[in-house]
């Protein structure tokens, strides 16, 4: 268990967390800038100026009341930054050596759960993206940390490479057991790999819970897809490839149409993307318009967010279908009348529609 | 390694080649001595970042600008009997003035500030965020400059040093200020040349400023050429 109690001047503003983590995946989100890398350099033993207490197991790696703070090489934590961080000059085979604790068990365990035995006399300049992120791991791994920092360790990888690297994660996971702070933007490694999720902004925190029941709150949006403001869970219904949609079932029993996704078998789970500006608002029952998807709804609320104003709409008549965020212009709510407890229709091209 | 002393020989008379090796060694001791206090100080300026930086710099990089003979002055100064350095040096039968150990710490003054111009730009190209990592991994701070500041900056580190050794070699006004130009003691390359001349053996001084331009030129050639591979790597 990890217990966090710390301060940390930044540049713009203070990060300031407070948090109990078990063990297992914690995965650590927030928009850019929210504080995310210096909290784990911070548990690492890497940023000077960190205040408060840091215990590991009941362990004090930092407890600035009694002037204890360990160096980084006291702490036994693994830490993975975001490009790896291999050393220049060494071999893969020496870099996952290092490690002063990194016993010859150790290493040769870490080098076989992450596959590299066809990598390790190579260089790191000659090391693809996804083999330098399994290096770094496998260096970390092999020193036997107590607990494992990860710094957005797809991010850099394209689509392909991520989906290869994922599995190695999971069997970090699941084999090694050492707890994991994971950073990431995306929404579909924390469902896969984190038991909890620790949301930050502005260096606070925002929430915590199981990933999935954070999944629709605006906090979980901001961290992943900034700017997309709908993000509703769905199941893939049927594809029509001659008319170029997919038809994809919303909780009770609406459907949405999306631009064909044929690699998509039905019944599989998918999330919905839409943003709030790509929501169409319509007083009467559009006709005769190409957009595919109309949905009836009543405004629960109306809120001036800076130039905009932001709309949230539940629906009127399906109990449980998703509620909607729209961004309309001050002139569009003026010259529509609109106003809390209308009822009003949205409407949604396909295009605006993505698959995440 | 026998035909090169034949053909010295032949080149050179023995006190000339004294004089060649004198200024080797003594050049060789200054830059040894410098060593260990310009890593230090390449290293806190490479990394320390607070206020009062600027000024540090300068002031370490003056005996690049400053008349040497001024810089020979002030240390023959400093030297002695009056100061308290010169005091406890003296009552420690210790004489530097006058003395080869003059010559070392002339040389000494006048090649640190280049050893820690390019040790200091060698450690800069260090990323500090690795240093970082060999702490997360287990390494002391000794251990993690051992293990990884060291092996990413040795280049640069020896390109520096060889510099330091070729402005060694090459050192003229501080030397003859506080070591004089006694011949078979104090008297190096550089001041021979000057004495050749002065005396109005020309032919003699243009010898020895061949030799020098020849060492000069192979110092300067392998510090280049230190420079070139780092570069490469550091471009692969």
């Amino acid at each position: 268990m990890i217990e966090l109690d710390l301060d940390l001047p930044l540049a713009s503003f203070a990060l300031c967390v407070r948090a109990r983590l078990e063990g297992g995946v914690t995965a650590v989100m927030g928009p850019s800038g929210s504080g995310k890398t210096s909290l784990l350099e911070a548990i690492a033993g890497l940023r000077r100026g960190t205040k408060g207490r840091i215990l590991l197991d009941g362990e004090a790696l930092l407890d600035s009341e009694r002037g204890l703070a360990l160096p980084s090489e006291a702490r036994h934590v693994g830490y993975v930054p975001q490009d790896a961080g291999l050393f220049p000059h060494l071999t893969a085979h020496a870099n996952v050596r290092f490690g002063a604790r990194a016993d010859a068990k150790a290493v040769a365990s870490a080098i076989a759960t992450l596959e590299l035995g066809p990598l390790l006399e190579r260089h790191p300049a000659s090391l693809s993206g996804g083999e330098k992120q399994r290096v770094a791991l496998a260096r970390a791994l092999a020193t036997r940390p107590r607990l494992l920092l990860l710094d957005e360790p797809l991010a850099a990888l394209d689509l392909g490479l991520r989906e290869r690297i994922l599995p190695y994660l999971m069997r970090v996971r699941d084999e090694w057991k050492t707890p994991v702070l994971y950073v990431t933007h995306n929404v579909g490694e924390a469902l896969a790999l984190a038991g909890h999720v620790l949301l930050l902004r502005d260096g606070h925190v925002e929430a915590t819970g199981a990933p999935f029941d954070l999944l629709s709150t605006p906090g979980m949006v901001r961290a992943s897809l900034p700017g997309v403001e709908n993000l509703l869970p769905g199941r893939v219904r049927a594809h029509d490839s001659e008319g170029g949609v997919t038809s994809v079932e919303l909780p009770a029993g609406q459907t949405i149409a999306v631009p064909l996704a044929a690699d998509c078998a039905p019944g599989m789970q998918v999330t919905i993307a839409v943003r709030a500006e790509d929501v169409i608002v319509s007083k009467g029952v559009p006709e005769g318009i190409s957009a595919r998807n109309i949905y009836e709804v009543r405004i629960t609320a109306l809120s001036r967010t800076g130039p905009d104003v932001t709309l949230r709409c539940a629906p009127s008549d399906a109990a449980g279908a998703p509620e909607w965020i729209v961004r309309v212009t001050p002139s569009a709510v003026a010259s529509l009348g609109l106003d809390l407890g209308q009822t009003v229709f949205l409407a949604v091209k396909s295009h605006s529609v993505r698959l995440v | 390694m026998g035909s090169w002393c034949w053909e010295g020989a032949s080149l050179l008379s023995r006190d000339e080649l004294e004089i060649v090796g004198f200024s080797l060694a003594t050049a060789a001791g200054a830059t040894l001595l410098i060593l260990p206090p310009g890593v230090l100080a390449a290293l806190a300026l490479a990394r320390y970042q607070g206020p009062g930086k600027g000024f540090l710099e300068t002031l370490l990089a003056l005996p690049l600008v400053l008349p040497p003979t001024a810089v020979g002055l002030l240390l023959l100064e400093a030297l002695g009997r009056r100061t308290p350095l010169g005091g406890w040096l003296a009552s420690h039968g210790i004489v530097v003035v006058f003395t080869w150990k003059a010559v070392v710490l002339a040389m000494a003054v006048m090649s640190f500030p280049l050893l820690v111009r390019s040790a200091r730009t060698a450690f800069e190209e260090v990323d500090p965020r690795l240093v970082g990592l060999a702490r997360t991994l287990g390494c002391g701070p000794m251990a993690a400059f051992r293990r990884v500041t060291l092996p990413l900056a040795w280049r640069g580190l020896l390109a520096g040093v060889v510099l330091a050794f070729s402005r060694a070699l090459g050192e003229f006004g501080a030397t003859v200020m506080i070591a004089g130009n006694i011949p078979g003691k104090t008297q190096t390359l550089s001041l021979a040349i000057f004495h050749n001349n002065q005396l109005g053996r020309d032919d003699r001084a243009l010898v020895l400023a061949g030799v020098t331009t020849v060492l000069a030129f192979a110092a300067l050639w392998s510090a280049e050429w230190f420079t070139r591979r780092r570069t490469r790597r550091a471009a692969a």
